[in-house]
């Protein structure tokens, strides 16, 4: 048996220490994520130069400027001012690509730097964590969730880049901005995008359409077809699933800190402060939530918070505060296993501070089961939300939001303009159904045998978005 | 303790809740920015007529004392009128003329929601993992993730021109000519409904399409909640002990599984139940079935505070009682309820 | 319980219940799993067989394939033979073995509080096996069931029949269980390790009262256990039981006595206080192996301690041990032990041929 006194405790030997002696597989790992980062630096400099003053360009991999499809066809049918001359559709097409192909690129080499931690530098050969990682390896609905979101969320980071155009150019100022074009007499001509997006309106009629996948008059591609405005649809979707993604992460970041600290107080403490809490989060979840909610955004519209991001902080605050009984709720039930365990007696008797205890006896191990609960939550508010902007609340227009798309495109359903409603619906579809599949799987990881129960009803509630 | 014990607690429970979301009402619309009076006079408002509108309404009084107002008027069910929308209606004929409409739309959604979702959700934990079963999960799944109010703009614009998109089969013509949208035909008084089929088929058939919409969410989730519940029944020692003794399937089925399948489900109904309270706004926005949720936001709308905050109180009161019923049936329902733990 | 059979008048009667080369295998997709292997064992009227072994050595399974209770992915395969008081199961409709189950055949499982349904009285549900037996209903069922509560020991049963099963404590849930399996008077009830979820006090008064049951109603009961204790106290023959096949089988006495399989040896010797001079607590080392293939060998020769270059290639099958002790049989290559090895392994390979050659 080796001598196990003389080699020097493990943990004591802190993680730099470790890297140091076996420096070979992080070096590796950190050649690789700085290449990835090299590619993007510009945009980072672009960003932070511009918080000070004018911003710095530097070329970077994913910009406009390095695969420019706003380019035009000449009456030849070549094409000027694209990316290679390639028609402006393939040229969109190839930087949506290389936009999601960095992406996944950069979520593998994370993926390869926790391998890497795990095998050389991590101090324990197994952890339950391990356990839970093999299961969703092998859960396919839930990696298909995983999948959407991300796709989703690399929508809404990227969505200057994924676009056709930007929202500044066809959203917010078209008038600043003009674009050139070769018209009938094959003569070379210079318009205002607001003038073109006017000849560009889907209203219903074949001739008066630009429908999804198609060329306008003037050259420009048009992913997802036009807006009854004339303004480019994938633009409006991709800038809108940044909104959508705020609000719900917002949302969620804060009613699960307050859903946590509530269950870990209640479950620490029980008798009056379980009732006072259950007594607030029952009075509020009494509130119809979509009315309250409506009610609230009307009342508070006026206010200085309203104006902040075109309204979408006052609407992640009230999310917050609407929301977090559900979530409290559901992870009660765990805090309250856990709280019976004999390690929180022990940690007690020994005269450990209830903070202390709390976070680092029970928080773990509610924390996955708030992760589950939080993903199907967010289904729901990005439901909600595009319920409000249906309705004409919520985020102020121009602003893009997916449910003022329907509203907008209400009337045309029947029509050659079909996609201006079916669109966003669909998107929240998918969108939604993956952040369900996600919590699946992450149930399913961290609990193999969980059963039906409270839970399930206010996952339930939450998923449905109360009722958008 | 005892079944009826819970029960109590649970009621018990219930009135500092339907205090406490009142006054949350309260803090909200009065202490809010919103000034209703402006709401009401519009925006050139003569200093004179603010002042006197401002003391009918009780405003100059300090805020505690607002409140104590309001609480004793809400709770002696003196619910006021309206001020904006229909000035110096009463709140009470405003919700004898809206809420019907809402409760017939609900009254449908559930009923549809129980009576496809459930027996889909049952039948597929019957079958598990055959391709009925995948299929019908993946329905449910999508179902539920389904935004109302997309379906309903797409159901009712397919349904305008339901010639199109089934084959010439008219929707507006079918047994009763009537519109897409608008309100259904309730007859005055009410259970002229019951007595008189024509009317009853003729409501129903106007409704039928929102009903559908609202109920789509929750027939998704029960569905789902359902084949798990039948699953996990399914999978239990008591079932074995059944067939072990000589049960024939047809009993196992709805005698032994249905029931204890049945008891997950009950929070689930509720749930919807009051989720429906909410979820109307959307659908009778689309629909124009003037029901209570499209009045509401019609008075959130345009400012009018005092309806607002009647309207409010009232959804909260149906939300205790819905939770109330919910009570009342899983101590009904389940012998268990209280023994290990209920709350 | 009592030893109560003699060898000689065990004989004379035509068993019960006479199970020859049962086979049960579940196939799933990943593997093939032989729970049950090829078991030969009777059972008479009024006698208790006790059946013992580890986890995973196919006790439950083979309780489950007499009561054609085997769901897929498994089955009981062909070969295999279990009858009935004459009658062939193996060959009986769904239909027709639900008539025999609850009032031919009863059995007792093993955690009484979720054998019982919830949401229904205890009353309810022994009214039920009456009611699809015996077509007893209303006030005559309800008397019956009252009367079989305070047959097996509950106490104010008019009463007790009208409560749900959680407002019972787990010795009477057991006993609420017995009397629901005794409600149609079966003359074969199968027990599946009904104690082991109980106290060592309730669990000697559910002994007691299987006993004075038995008395009662010649009751034949097949005991499924992998506690020793209770195996020597409740039956009259033992078959110890071993990956799926029966390892050795004799009467409880002779078994506990001199019992020759180093398995069952060895199983013996780990219970604390069989060996009260040594300092360690005698295990078996190593883990039951779940069978996937037919066994051409020697299934515990890994763990034994005696084994030997045959016992990885012949595989034993039952035989008497010696000339005299024709109810004691072990399926080890060491018996019969008054012939010497080398014809005791021919025996084993004989017997082996002839047995596939009627199986084809």
């Amino acid at each position: 048996m080796p001598d196990v006194s003389s080699r020097p405790h493990r943990e004591d030997v802190s993680i730099r220490q470790r890297i140091a002696e076996n420096p070979g597989p992080a070096l590796g790992w950190l050649a690789g994520a700085l290449l990835l980062f090299a590619l993007e630096a510009g945009a980072v400099v672009h960003f932070v130069t511009g918080l000070f003053g004018s911003p710095v360009e530097l070329p970077t991999l994913l910009s406009r400027e390095l695969i420019p499809n706003n380019g035009y066809q000449t009456p030849s049918g070549a094409w000027q001012e694209t990316f290679l001359g390639l028609p402006a559709a393939y040229a969109w097409a190839l930087r949506v690509v290389l936009v999601y192909a960095y992406s996944f690129v950069w979520m593998y080499w994370l993926w390869r730097g926790y391998l890497v931690f795990r095998e050389n530098y991590r101090y324990a050969d197994w952890t339950p964590r391990d356990d839970m990682i093999d299961r969703l390896r092998g859960h396919r609905w839930g990696q298909f969730g995983a999948i959407i979101v991300f796709a989703f969320v690399v929508m809404a980071l990227f969505a200057p880049a994924l676009g056709p155009t930007t929202v500044e150019r066809t959203i917010s100022n078209p008038y600043s901005h003009s674009i050139e074009y070769y018209n009938d007499q094959g003569q070379l001509e210079n318009i205002t995008v607001g003038s073109a997006n006017l000849d560009s309106r889907s209203q219903g009629t074949p001739q008066q359409n630009v429908g999804p996948m198609q060329y306008d008059q003037f050259g420009r591609f048009h992913p997802f077809g036009t807006l009854p405005s004339g303004k480019d649809m994938f633009t409006f979707m991709a800038s809108g699933a940044r909104i959508s993604l705020f609000i719900g992460l917002s949302a969620i970041i804060v009613s699960g800190l307050i859903a946590a600290a509530f269950a870990l107080l209640t479950a620490y403490y029980k008798g009056l402060v379980d009732l006072g809490v259950v007594i607030v989060g029952d009075s509020i979840m009494s509130l119809p939530r979509l009315l309250f909610v409506i009610l609230l955004t009307v009342v508070l519209s006026g206010t200085w918070i309203a104006e902040i991001y075109s309204g979408a902080v006052i609407l992640a605050l009230i999310f917050a505060g609407t929301g977090w009984p559900f979530l409290w709720r559901s992870v009660r039930g765990p805090a309250m296993q856990v709280s019976e365990q004999e390690w929180i007696d022990a940690a007690k008797s020994f005269g450990q501070k209830p903070r202390v205890t709390m976070r680092k006896h029970m928080a773990p191990y509610i924390l996955g089961y708030l992760l589950v609960y939080a993903s199907m939550s967010l289904g729901g508010i990005v439901i909600a939300v595009a319920g409000l902007s249906f309705l004409g609340l919520g985020i102020n227009p121009p602003t893009p939001e997916w449910g003022r798309a329907v509203d907008i495109g209400q009337s045309y359903v029947t029509t050659a303009s079909w996609h201006i409603s079916f669109i966003p619906g669909v998107m929240i579809v998918l969108v939604v159904t993956a952040f369900n599949a996600l919590g699946d799987g992450i149930r399913d990881a961290i609990d193999p045998q969980s059963e039906t129960g409270e839970g399930e009803g206010n996952e339930a509630a939450a998923a449905t978005g109360g009722g958008a | 303790m005892s079944r009826w014990q819970y029960f109590a607690k649970r009621l018990l429970l219930s009135i500092p809740v339907l205090l406490f979301g009142t006054s949350i009402t309260f803090l909200v619309i009065r202490a809010g920015p919103l000034d209703p009076v402006s709401a009401i006079l519009g925006p050139q408002g003569d200093p004179q007529a603010y002042n006197t509108i401002r003391r009918q309404l009780g405003l100059n009084q300090p805020l505690w004392q607002q409140y104590i107002d309001y609480m004793v008027n809400m709770f002696t069910f003196n619910l006021g009128q309206s001020w904006v929308l229909q000035p110096d209606t009463s709140v009470y004929s405003l919700v004898l003329g809206y809420a019907p409409r809402t409760i017939w739309l609900g009254f449908w959604s559930v009923l549809i929601a129980i009576f496809i979702g459930i027996p889909l959700g049952f039948y597929a934990g019957l079958n598990p993992n055959t391709f009925s079963d995948y299929f019908a999960s993946f329905g449910g799944i999508v179902w539920r993730a389904m935004p109302n109010f997309w379906l309903a703009v797409i159901l009712m614009s397919v349904l305008s021109q339901s010639e199109k998109f089934f084959f010439g089969f008219d929707w507006q013509t079918f047994l009763y000519s009537t519109n897409v949208t608008g309100p259904p035909p309730l007859p005055d008084p009410i259970w002229k409904l019951f007595t008189n089929p024509d009317q009853f088929v003729r409501a129903l058939k106007k409704i039928a399409p929102a009903a559908l919409v609202l109920g789509s969410a929750s027939m998704g989730n029960e569905m789902r909640i359902g084949r798990t519940a039948v699953l996990e029944t399914i999978n239990s020692n008591f079932i074995e002990t059944a067939k072990a003794k000589g049960v024939p399937p047809r009993s196992l089925v709805w005698k032994h599984i249905f029931r204890n399948a049945l008891i997950p489900l009950v929070p689930i109904i509720t749930g919807e139940a009051f989720i429906l309270i909410g979820g109307s706004v959307l659908v009778e926005t689309v629909f124009d079935i003037s029901g209570i949720g499209f009045l509401f936001f019609q008075a959130v709308k345009n400012g009018d505070m005092p309806l607002t905050g009647s309207l409010m109180f009232i959804f909260i009161v149906l939300v205790v009682l819905i939770n109330i019923v919910q009570d009342l049936l899983y101590t009904i329902i389940d012998p268990r309820v209280g023994y290990e733990g209920g709350a | 319980m009592a030893q109560r059979e003699t060898t000689a008048s065990r004989s004379e009667q035509a068993p019960l219940l006479q199970v020859e080369n049962l086979q049960t295998a579940f196939f799933t997709d990943k593997e093939t799993i032989r729970a049950v292997d090829g078991i030969s064992f009777d059972i008479r009227r009024g006698e208790t067989v006790g059946i013992v072994g580890e986890s995973g050595s196919g006790k439950s399974v083979t309780a489950r394939s007499i009561m054609g209770l085997v769901d897929s992915p498994g089955r009981v395969l062909d070969g295999s033979s279990i009858k009935f008081d004459g009658e062939e199961l193996t060959e009986k409709s769904e239909k027709e073995y639900r008539s025999l189950r609850g009032s031919d055949i009863a059995m007792v499982f093993q955690d009484p509080l979720t054998s019982l349904n919830p949401v229904y009285t205890v009353g309810n549900q022994i009214k039920e096996a009456l009611r699809l037996h015996r077509d007893m209903r209303g006030a005559e069922a309800t008397e019956e069931a009252i009367d079989l509560l305070e047959a097996v020991g509950i106490p104010d049963a008019s009463r007790r029949v009208t409560e749900y099963p959680h407002e019972f404590s787990g010795g009477m849930r057991q006993r609420a269980v017995i009397a629901m399996a005794l409600a149609c008077d079966p003359e074969l009830l199968i027990c599946d390790e009904p104690t082991t979820a109980l106290d060592v006090t309730i669990q000697a008064q559910i002994l007691e009262l299987l006993d004075d049951l038995q008395e009662e109603r010649n009751l034949a009961i097949m005991f499924i256990t992998h506690d020793m204790g209770v195996i020597a106290e409740v039956s009259d023959r033992v078959n110890v039981m071993y990956a799926g096949e029966i390892v050795e089988s004799a009467p409880v006495v002779e078994l506990f006595e001199n019992p020759r399989h180093p398995y069952s040896q060895g199983l013996l010797n780990s219970i604390p206080g069989n060996q009260p001079d040594t300092d360690r607590l005698s295990t078996i080392e190593g883990d039951v192996p779940t069978p996937n293939e037919p066994a051409t060998y020697c299934r515990f020769e890994p763990r034994c301690p005696k084994a030997f270059d045959e016992c990885s290639k012949v595989h034993p099958e039952s035989l008497a041990v010696n000339d005299d002790a024709a109810d004691h049989t072990a399926a080890c290559l060491l018996y019969p032990e008054d012939v010497s090895q080398a014809e005791a392994v021919e025996l084993h390979e004989r017997r082996g041929s002839q047995r596939e050659v009627s199986e084809r």
